[in-house]
């Protein structure tokens, strides 16, 4: 069952929402933080094939889609366990119809602050959606339908808040209670005398299954096809389908009838219209509309809510077509030269052909500026889902609008969710404010591929520390490479000299030589430091090829082992494509619950503005860039500043 | 012919305004119910409506500034609704809301409890616009700060910024993750205020007095909240570090092209060997609320600035 569903803008402000049962604001949240905002979890399937992308939180899934033209989100949420097909239906039209029918409020600026009465519409959507679906609920339904027809006011009465979906409970059940509570929400605001209403309300259900029974019918069966719950196959869940609808008619008709008897053209219209599958809604529509009008006014108040909902509805859907259709030879050089003229004039609404070449053009930009290819073309593919249906500013061209949606995508990347200060990470650490934490080691371990300048950067990081008066214990776990410890002890005599002649911190060097096991040594060291107070371990580890399991799968022990508390990769700004498997690998290669935390991109003087390398690595695994190696010297070390890289890139 | 000899000659036009030609008395006519007209149109227009002073709504995600900012326009709007709910903001709003008329505004301080103008502020509450931004850490830079950076800069009146308040989650600030965040934000509100400031040539000291700051502790309902001195406390000790970390910090890239100067600027005073407190700024602290009822008090503050 469905557990909420809210309709929410952009500034996080909700419109409106209807929970059936409570759901954590921290659902929300998530979705918005993860999806939105920090682009963690990529959203499976595109606006344009229908059907709304997916994002699972706890034991929640969630549906949303989003409104560009208005900012505004509307996410369903549902239990993972149940398979809801109708769900990306239902969204599909609630914001369709919510549109439509608050277009000018939404417009004006008061808009957050007025109250929109949009249960009834909800309620009549999500019955009708359900009872399509609702293929095994024969039985049950009836008789909650003849209940409800017997007395409306007991089962006004049973109408309290819907109970809470169990997941042990038989589906069909559920609905049935469903399709008799939320009947009873959505009458009462609609008239205010409950005598009145509440009696057509067993027949209010007339507009879902009659009405559009085209429409519907064929809607139910691919929901029904869709539907993964439905175990039994096709054939019977049609034929149950079929079977209950008719007998439910019939009755409904005998109901109807004595409502208005002499009205011969209902009977007949209906009967056609349940014969003929495939009568165009237009026809319906109009048809509906003169038979809730003859009934009187204000009696069979659902039914024309059902009415208006649906004429939204096929509007929608008509206006759909014709935009479709008016592409013919005439419409389309006018609107040609109207686009063009808008190019130059601004405010135009974005469609896919106007972004396709600038696109193109900025892809390509893009990888020259040494950007990863897959890094590029979800970049642009993001620019465009967020550009498409948007209105360009005044006298602003679709480049223009392109190169803005770019920069701040860009931005938005590479600026970290929360910025680390390491020596306040450090200090936080080696001096704990609270009396039950034990000092400790800060130990930082540096991986990457060979040849990138993980000891090269090492020895710039324990410069940085040293500048900072801290004690400094290098390790050498590089067991492997020949000429690896001496070189660390090479660095480490240079800094030894450097520190005791600007007198600042102390460094020493930890090594086992060669051929012990990395992780066994990197324990050792982290002990060892312990011991002897050191502020900082810093551990060099052998360069591993990314996509080599045996040498990457030494890395889980290695973390076990020694216990970072920050990794570091290294990567090179030269790297092109091969960044971001590169981070990828790296970034899973620590078992479960371990990840990187954050990029040392070396060698970034080598490149000039081809910075691709920070997108690429960041975009694939959403880790933050701590540091630039910039230099030769061991001041060449720099943090990342997010407006110099996007400018950059931009250049 | 006299009449068109008169006109032009000097003299001639003389004696006809004295004449009681009907063109000199049309124009005397339109002169004098036109010139009054003109004149208000001119001068009254300007002065009639001041331009609203605009706020900014700061602080760190899940602290509550939609909460308050849709609080305040509900409560503003004439139509009373219920708030609505809220959830984590992507883009920054604005809006025009009232001073309630329980609270007087600065610019009425001085008036008389009998004054007659002030019945009329139920009816035509003092006005001011809020700005929410949202304060994920990957768009605090881009939609608040640099909100904050245009708004102060800003030459146009109606653009600048009056104040800033600055929402603090108080039952969030006993984690030291949520701690952290909280007062990094805040140094690098107050630094931009600051370097605003300083670059007008005045001292630190007087940041206050240019753009005020409220930190407003939030969420005082709930039971792990802290006061707020203890708030305070807390947030100076840790702006304190954030402070001393950053002037150890390693430089930016874009640094090394050389076209920022090297005089490196500390938040407070130009020494940095004082310990921080809010007092180096002049600024204000405190003052807490409980959901619903309790914004008064921060709404009093407002009203300080209006």
């Amino acid at each position: 069952m469905l557990e909420s569903f809210e309709i929410l803008t952009a500034s996080g402000i909700v419109l409106w929402s209807k929970s059936y049962a409570p759901v954590g604001a921290h659902i929300i949240n998530s979705l918005i933080n993860d999806v939105f905002i920090e682009e963690k979890v990529l959203p499976q399937g595109t606006a344009g094939t229908g059907v709304a992308p997916v994002y699972k939180k706890e034991k929640y899934t969630l549906k949303w889609k989003r409104v560009k033209e208005f900012n505004l989100i509307f996410v369903a949420v549902y239990q993972s366990l149940l398979h809801l097909g109708w769900i990306d239906k239902l969204i599909d039209n609630i914001a369709t119809i919510f549109i439509d029918l608050y277009k000018e409020q939404l417009k004006s600026t008061r808009s957050r602050a007025i109250e929109y009465p949009f249960d009834k519409y909800f309620d009549q959507q999500v019955q009708e959606l359900e009872d399509n679906t609702g293929a095994s609920a024969s039985a049950d339904r009836i008789l909650g339908d003849q209940e409800a027809k017997k007395d409306p006011f007991a089962s006004s009465d049973n109408g309290g808040p819907p109970p809470p979906s169990v997941p042990g409970l038989v589906k069909a059940q559920r609905q049935a209670a469903q399709t008799v509570v939320t009947s009873d929400e959505g009458t009462p605001p609609q008239t205010p005398e409950i005598s009145r209403s509440s009696t057509p309300s067993s027949a209010h259900a007339l507009p879902a299954k009659l009405g559009p029974g085209g429409r519907v019918s064929r809607r139910a069966r691919k929901a029904a096809n869709a539907s993964a719950n439905v175990s039994s196959g096709d054939e019977p869940v049609r034929k149950s389908n079929k079977t209950p609808k008719s007998g439910k008619k019939m009755r409904k008709w005998g109901d109807d009838g004595m409502a208005d008897e002499d009205d011969g053209e209902i009977l007949d219209y209906s009967v056609h219209d349940e014969g003929a599958d495939m009568s165009a809604p237009a026809v319906e529509a109009v048809a509906q509309d003169t038979w809730g009008r003859r009934t009187g006014k204000g009696q069979f108040v659902l039914k024309d809510l059902g009415d208006e909902v649906h004429s939204i509805l096929e509007n929608a859907d008509n206006e759909k077509s014709k935009a479709g259709a008016s592409a013919g030879v005439v419409g389309s050089s006018f609107n040609a030269i109207g686009g063009l003229f808008r190019n130059i004039v601004g405010g135009k609404v974005l469609t896919e052909s106007d972004l396709e070449k600038p696109l193109k053009a900025m892809e390509d930009h893009l990888m020259k500026k040494n950007v990863a290819r897959e890094a590029a073309i979800r970049l642009c593919e993001g620019v465009q889902r967020e550009l498409i249906g948007k209105k360009t500013g005044n006298f602003q061209s679709v480049d223009a609008a392109l190169r803005n949606a770019m920069e701040s995508s860009l931005r938005k990347i590479l600026t970290p969710t929360s910025s680390l200060d390491l020596l306040r990470e450090i200090d936080s650490v080696t001096s704990p404010s609270s009396k039950q934490q034990a000092a400790r080691p800060y130990v930082i371990s540096i991986v990457g591929v060979n040849g990138v300048g993980k000891s090269t950067n090492l020895s710039k990081i324990c410069y940085f520390l040293l500048q900072n008066n801290y004690r400094v214990l290098i390790a050498a776990c590089d067991t492997f490479r020949s000429g690896a410890v001496e070189q660390l002890r090479v660095h480490a005599r240079n800094l030894k000299e450097l520190s005791s002649r600007e007198n600042v911190g102390e460094v020493e060097l930890y090594e086992k030589g060669y051929g012990k096991d990395a992780a066994n040594v990197a324990k050792d060291a982290v002990e060892y430091g312990a011991a002897n107070k050191f502020d900082v371990v810093l551990i060099d580890t052998a360069g591993r090829r990314h996509n080599d399991q045996r040498l990457m799968s030494s890395l889980e022990k290695f973390a076990k082992f020694a216990q970072p508390d920050k990794i570091f990769m290294v990567g090179e700004a030269l790297v092109g494509t091969d960044s971001v498997m590169q981070a990828r690998n790296f970034n899973q290669a620590f078992g479960t619950g371990r990840n990187l935390d954050g990029f040392i991109i070396s060698k970034c003087d080598t490149v000039g503005d081809m910075v691709g390398t920070l997108v690429s690595m960041v975009h694939a695994t959403g880790i933050p860039i701590v540091f630039l190696g910039v230099g030769q010297h061991y001041g060449d070390l720099r943090g990342l500043s997010v407006p110099w890289a996007v400018g950059l890139l931009m250049k | 012919m006299e009449g068109q000899v008169g006109w032009t000659s000097v003299g001639g036009v003389l004696t006809n305004l004295l004449d009681g030609n009907p063109i000199a008395i049309a124009v005397a006519i339109v002169i004098a119910f036109g010139l009054p007209v003109l004149l208000h149109m001119i001068f009254f227009r300007a002065a009639a409506s001041p331009p609203l002073r605009n706020f900014l709504l700061l602080g760190p995600s899940g602290g509550g500034k939609t909460a308050l900012f849709s609080l305040l326009e509900s409560k503003s709007s004439r139509i009373p609704k219920p708030e609505p709910l809220t959830h984590t903001s992507q883009t920054s709003t604005l809006t025009t809301v009232a001073l309630p008329a329980t609270v007087t505004a600065a610019s009425n301080r001085y008036r008389s409890v009998n004054d007659s103008s002030l019945l009329d502020i139920s009816k035509n509450p003092v006005r001011y616009r809020v700005r929410d931004t949202p304060g994920h850490g990957k768009l605090r830079e881009s939609q608040g700060l640099s909100q904050l950076r245009e708004m102060t800069q800003s030459k146009e009146a109606r653009e600048r910024l009056r104040a800033v308040v600055f929402m603090v989650d108080a039952a969030a600030l006993s984690e030291e993750e949520a701690l952290r965040d909280t007062a990094t934000y805040l140094h690098d509100v107050l630094f931009v205020l600051q370097k605003r400031a300083l670059d007008k040539g005045k001292s630190a000291a007087k940041v206050a007095a240019e753009v005020p700051v409220l930190v407003a502790a939030n969420k005082q309902d709930l039971f792990t909240a802290l006061p707020a001195g203890s708030v305070r406390e807390k947030l100076e000790a840790e702006i304190e570090r954030v402070r001393k970390f950053r002037s150890k910090g390693l430089m930016d890239a874009s640094a090394g092209s050389g076209e920022t100067g090297g005089e490196d600027e500390i938040l407070g005073n130009d020494e940095g060997q004082e310990k921080f407190t809010f007092k180096l700024l002049e600024d204000e602290v405190g003052s807490n609320a409980e959901r619903g009822s309790g914004v008064r008090k921060w709404e009093e503050w407002i009203g300080m600035w209006l």
